[in-house]
This record gives C-alpha cells, sequence and structure tokens, in this order.
C-alpha cells in the first residue's frame, strides 16, 4: 500500500518536473557585478550620430556604477523608477519622453500624468515591460539592485545613478544629458547649479553655520547623519547638523537634542503647511518645550526637494540659507512669489 | 476516519493538480497589462511548438519571461512552505506549530543582512545567505531541542522559539547600528516577495522541492502513529528518532528553501495543511500531497492577486496570504464544529 502511494506522488513529481520548459533549467542568466572603476568615468559615444538616433544607432556609457549601459542614442521612451530623476529628465526639457514614472514621483504635476510603473522598490516589469522604453533610469539610493537585474535580463537597458552629494548631482546631471541627448541643456543646468552654489558660498563666506537639528520625523526622533546627500544639502545652505551618529537615519533622544542645543530646527515638507502641526505640538511636549530654538521660535521649514537629488534642490538650498541667514540676503527680495512659505518664527530673523 | 484508498488519493490530486493548472492558466493570463484567452493560447500554443517567430514579442516577455518564472516560483514555495507545516505540526504535535516557528525565518533573515554587508556586491547575495542562515538557525536549535542523545518535541519548540526571538534581536541591533543603503530594499523582501527573480533556476528549486516532500513521504505512515503519542507510537514499531530526524531535517530544508527565494511569507505553512485536513482528512499519506498542491494553488492565487489588484503598484504576497487566507479559514473551521 505504501509503495503504491509512493509511486504515485513520484510520478506526479515528474510529470510536474517534464511540464517545465527547458530553458528554466538553463543556467541562471545572472550578469556578474561590474567592479566600479575608481573613478566613474563616461565613455565618448561610440556613433554620435545627429539628429534624433535612430533604434539602430546604439551608443555606451558607464553608468555612475560604473556599468557599460548599451542603449539608443537620443532615447525616445524613458521610464523613470525614482523622484529625482523624474524631475532631472523634466528639468532636461525631456518631459515628453517619460514613458513610465514610479508611484513616488509628483513633481513636476506633469509627472502625475505619466503612466505609473510601481514603487521604487517594487517595480512592475510588466508595465515596464509594456512600454517599450529605451531606457529605465534608475538610482542606487531607492531602487534594488535585484530590480536592475531584472529589467536587463528582459533585454532592457538600465543606466542607475549614485548621487550621494550636491557635487555629484551636478555631475550626475550632466551625463544624464549627455545618455539623454540633450548634452547641451545637462551642460547648462549645471552650469547653472554651480554658479547659483558659487554665489551662495560667496554670500555665506565668513559666516559660522547654524547649528540646527534636521527632524526627519518626530515619534521616534529621527535625524539625519553626516554621510547622507541632505548633510551635505544643509552644509551648502551655511547650516551644520548637530548629530554626530554615524548611521544614515539615526534616532536620536530628546535628553542628545537637549545637549546638543541647536540654533534651528529643520522642517522639510512637499507643502510648506505640512510640517506645521508637529511644529505646533513642540511647545507643549517635555523637553522640546525647553528647548532654545523652540522657544524663540527657530524654525525652517523646506520644501522636500532638499533631500531629492535633482537640480530643484537649488531652490531648496537658497531658500534653507535665506531662513537661516537672513542678512546674508539684504537687499534680494524672496525668490518665492508665495509669502505662506515661510515658517512663523522666520520674519524674526537670526540672532547675530 | 475512513480508509484511505488509493482512488481516493489519485483522484484527490488529480483534482487539486487541475485546479493548479487553471489557476496557473489564469495567472498568466491576468496581470498589469491583460491578455485575452485567445492570444494567450495561441502565444502557449506556438511556444509548445517551437514557433517563437509567431508570438509578439511583448506577449512572449511578459508571459513567458515574467509572470511564467513568477508563478514556478509561487508553487515551489507554497508547496514548501504548506509540507513544512504539516510535517511541523505533526513533529512538535501542535497544531500552532508553523515553518517560522523553529527559528527558521530568523536564521535566514539574518544570513540574508550578513551576506549584504559582507558580500554586497555579489549578486544573489540575498538568497544564498538567506538559505545559510536557514540552515544555521535549524542546526541550532537541533542541538538546543535534544534530550538524551534525542529529538524532544517539547525541548525542540522551545528552543526553536528562543532562537528566533534571539536572531530577531540581533536583526534589530543590525538595523539600527548599521546603514547599509541596500537594507531597506532587503526589510520589504522579507515581508514576502515574489517579484524578484531567483538567482537559481527554477528546475534547481524545484528537484531540492521533490526530494524534501518525497522524503517527509516516505514517513506519512509513521506520522499518522506519531500524532497518537510517541510512546504509542513506538509500540508500533514505528522508529520514532528516525523519523523525527527525517521529518525536521526536510521540513527545515523546505523552509530554508522558500525564505531564500521569497523572504517570508506568512500563514500558508500554518493554514494550508489546517484547511486541508478540513477538507480531506488528516490521514498523512493523503496529506502531504493534497498539501504541497493546495499551498501551490493557495501562493498562485494570493500573488495574482497581489499583482493584479492595485496594479500596477504590487502588495506584498505575505499581506495578501494572510488577507485572504484569514477568513477562508475562519469560514471552514466554523462550518466544521457547527
Amino acid at each position: 500500500m505504501k509503495t503504491n502511494h509512493t509511486r504515485i506522488w513520484t510520478a506526479i513529481g515528474w510529470m510536474l518536473l517534464a511540464a517545465l520548459p527547458g530553458r528554466a533549467q538553463a543556467a541562471p542568466a545572472t550578469p556578474p557585478a561590474p567592479a566600479p572603476p575608481p573613478a566613474p568615468t563616461m565613455l565618448p559615444p561610440v556613433a554620435p550620430s545627429r539628429p534624433g538616433g535612430t533604434a539602430e544607432t546604439l551608443v555606451e556609457f558607464h553608468d555612475d556604477l560604473g556599468r557599460l549601459v548599451r542603449l539608443p542614442a537620443a532615447p525616445q521612451r524613458i521610464v523613470s523608477l525614482a523622484p529625482s530623476l523624474t524631475e532631472t529628465v523634466f528639468a532636461l526639457d525631456l518631459g515628453d519622453r517619460l514613458a513610465g514614472v514610479s508611484d513616488f514621483c509628483d513633481y513636476p504635476p506633469e509627472a502625475l500624468t505619466r503612466p505609473r510603473v510601481g514603487g521604487p522598490i517594487n517595480p512592475n516589469l510588466e508595465q515596464i515591460v509594456s512600454l517599450h522604453p529605451d531606457v529605465v533610469l534608475a538610482t542606487r539610493a531607492m531602487n534594488r539592485r535585484e530590480s536592475v537585474e531584472a529589467l536587463e535580463r528582459l533585454g532592457i537597458p538600465v543606466y542607475a545613478t549614485d548621487a550621494r552629494t550636491v557635487d555629484d548631482v551636478i555631475a550626475s546631471t550632466r551625463r544624464l544629458g549627455r545618455v539623454l541627448g540633450a548634452q547641451a541643456r545637462g551642460e547648462s543646468l549645471a552650469a547653472d547649479m554651480e554658479q547659483r552654489l558659487s554665489g551662495l558660498a560667496r554670500r555665506l563666506a565668513g559666516r559660522p553655520a547654524r547649528r540646527v537639528f534636521f527632524v526627519v520625523w518626530l515619534d521616534p526622533i529621527i535625524s539625519t547623519g553626516p554621510h547622507t546627500f541632505l548633510a551635505d544639502a544643509l552644509r551648502r545652505a551655511g547650516a551644520k547638523s548637530v548629530v554626530t551618529a554615524p548611521q544614515d537615519w539615526p534616532q536620536i533622544s530628546i535628553e542628545e537634542v537637549l545637549r546638543q542645543n541647536p540654533d534651528y530646527l529643520v522642517f522639510s515638507g512637499a507643502h510648506p503647511d505640512d510640517p506645521q502641526s508637529s511644529i505646533n505640538s513642540l511647545q507643549r511636549r517635555p523637553g522640546w518645550s525647553s528647548l532654545q530654538a523652540v522657544r524663540e521660535n527657530h524654525f525652517a521649514v523646506v520644501s522636500d526637494a532638499l533631500d531629492r537629488p535633482a537640480p530643484r534642490m537649488l531652490d531648496a538650498i537658497e531658500d534653507l540659507a535665506r531662513q537661516l541667514h537672513p542678512d546674508a540676503f539684504p537687499t534680494a527680495p524672496a525668490p518665492n512669489p508665495d509669502p505662506s512659505r515661510r515658517a512663523p518664527g522666520n520674519r524674526r530673523g537670526g540672532r547675530l | 476516519m475512513r480508509a484511505l484508498t488509493p482512488r481516493k488519493l489519485l483522484l484527490t490530486c488529480a483534482a487539486l493538480a487541475g485546479v493548479l493548472l487553471l489557476l496557473v492558466f489564469f495567472s498568466l493570463k491576468f496581470g498589469t497589462r491583460s491578455i485575452s484567452l485567445p492570444d494567450l493560447a495561441s502565444l502557449l500554443y506556438h511556444t509548445a511548438l517551437g514557433q517563437t517567430d509567431r508570438v509578439s514579442s511583448d506577449f512572449r516577455l511578459i508571459v513567458l519571461e515574467i509572470r511564467w518564472p513568477r508563478i514556478l516560483l509561487a508553487i515551489i514555495v507554497g508547496a514548501s512552505l504548506s509540507v513544512a507545516g504539516a510535517s511541523f505540526q505533526a513533529l512538535l504535535r501542535n497544531p500552532l506549530a508553523d515553518p517560522y516557528v523553529l527559528g527558521v525565518s530568523s536564521g535566514a533573515a539574518l544570513g540574508s543582512i550578513l551576506s549584504l554587508i559582507w558580500f554586497a556586491e555579489l549578486p544573489g547575495a540575498t538568497p544564498f545567505g538567506a538559505f545559510a542562515g536557514a540552515v544555521a538557525a535549524t542546526a541550532a536549535v537541533y542541538f538546543l531541542g535534544r534530550r538524551g542523545g534525542e529529538l524532544d518535541s517539547y525541548a525542540l519548540l522551545l528552543g526553536g522559539i528562543i532562537t528566533a526571538s534571539f536572531l530577531s534581536a540581533l536583526i534589530m541591533f543590525l538595523m539600527t547600528t548599521i546603514s547599509g543603503r541596500e537594507l531597506r530594499g532587503m526589510a520589504f523582501w522579507l515581508m514576502g516577495d515574489l517579484s524578484t527573480p531567483s538567482p537559481v533556476a527554477p528546475g534547481w528549486l524545484f528537484l531540492v522541492l521533490v526530494a524534501g516532500v518525497g522524503a517527509i513521504y516516505t514517513t506519512a505512515a509513521d506520522l499518522n502513529l506519531l500524532l497518537g503519542g510517541e510512546q504509542e507510537a513506538m509500540h508500533l514499531g514505528v522508529d520514532v528518532v528516525r523519523v523525527k530526524l527525517v521529518v525536521y531535517l526536510s521540513a527545515s530544508v523546505l523552509t530554508g528553501l522558500a525564505v531564500s527565494v521569497s523572504g517570508a511569507i506568512g500563514y500558508v505553512g500554518l493554514m494550508v495543511p489546517h484547511l486541508v485536513r478540513l477538507l480531506f482528512g488528516s490521514d498523512y499519506r493523503l496529506l502531504i500531497p493534497a498539501t504541497a498542491l493546495g499551498g501551490a494553488i493557495a501562493v498562485v492565487l494570493a500573488d495574482t492577486l497581489a499583482r493584479t489588484l492595485f496594479a500596477p503598484t504590487e502588495l506584498p504576497v505575505g499581506a495578501m496570504t494572510a488577507l485572504v487566507g484569514a477568513p477562508v479559514f475562519i469560514y471552514l473551521l466554523r462550518r466544521r464544529m457547527a
């Protein structure tokens, strides 16, 4: 009896096994991980034919991770897997070529009209394939290597960026302009960012950096460590995070915040009113209410572009610099037409 | 309990296999991009004949390169987890036992985190690390669970729970002190995810599955007796020590297999064996093959729902198994009691 059952079960097993297509038995087509070169370099295009490259003219680039990517010159259909990349593509005036964006891509508003391809961590491969992209843009900070590998196995070129500092963003934008066939626009964007940054650096020269505490989250208290893109953006705005924890998004105790006694608390939000309820609640919270920055209403509220490695970061960096160092901008009118952008405390200015 | 006839076994398995085949067909059809039945039929027909040039490359890519491997993965994971669950329930004589109760998934999680810290640049670091972690946790719990030279059900259960909580604490420690960019994606993966293709060909996974399930099946008759108590089984001539060892090792390998390719998909290993018991009785000679097929059905169904309900956004399949499984389970349980 028992052997009968065993035999039946074995037969079922082999039947299922035989139903596998031949290719399933083949060795996995995992591409070997390319060793990143010491400095991410980019090859000149192999066949720089103009204009509006056809599917036949393929060009090769090394992306920020040192991977060799082969894609059509001036790709016409682009899928972006991260908000910063979507913003960059629009900034390069290539928004019309965006065939798909991730669920998190909310800027510019036009991005909301593009087909969605799922979250940055779990993009929907079927949807991406159906959109017939010439290239998929990914970024190391938000996307997973597994997604990139899966797309490559499906024969879709993936260009990955890895901007960890403000300077990286400028270089990355310049390269992306070349990769996407908008070299001139990329150059002018990058040059503009460089110019604004050096202008900002001149204004802030000689002024001590404000010691700030950037509030990523309030319950529990999460801030940013010294190695994030955000920390570098803060530095460019004339601020220095008081957080010394080596982690990227450390949980900090209120004791430590009180001990560091920051000059300003910095909040960010997609909309300037988003952090208001948090700010209002601080006056009533034990510990926070005795913090000097809270008592003196030293809050700075900036757009969440501050934490997006894309050209719009410059607006947020300048905005934060104005709030933290108002006396460095004596004559300039506020660049933002909407006065409600300012948190209540900011008009009182700094404490020089 | 009615006697199990080969006829009943064959009919039940054939019926379940039929349901699975039907489900696979519809799972191939539905997705972000729906494919009409004639298109799908012609695609499968031409592919079966090797006439790939007569197939739209889009459909070929979506159906054969994206959906089919994922369905295979769902079948393998569902069958592994369910058979492992049924085995642990018999081994520990505890209806609440599931494949994760003995710390296997915590071991897998720790293994994948460590491999991401140490070998982040290697492709497939996560699944291999997960499998190594599952094997290591299994070995540790095995030694904790031995009393007087043989596996003791209670010592095993307690050892497993303690190991699981200890490893979870280690994971929390690593996740808060180490800031790797990849850890965020890993947290997602651990919730149970079938969207990431396995770096190992499904054929190999299938071989492990068949070997594991086959090994457990050889002890099916003994497991029936073991449920009545170890002493009683021993008096009836069951080699209890050997049975427990075979079942423990095979079920752990099956769990490690599932976790390494899909993260920790919950509830399947707990619910599918119970559902199958309610529907077909608790004879392990039928329960094991029926559970394997039932688990495959459950996970293929859950994954199809997970990727179509809110398309193009995908739900974690682990959330889907619990959302769908719990109400069905409660309904069957209450109907049974009424």
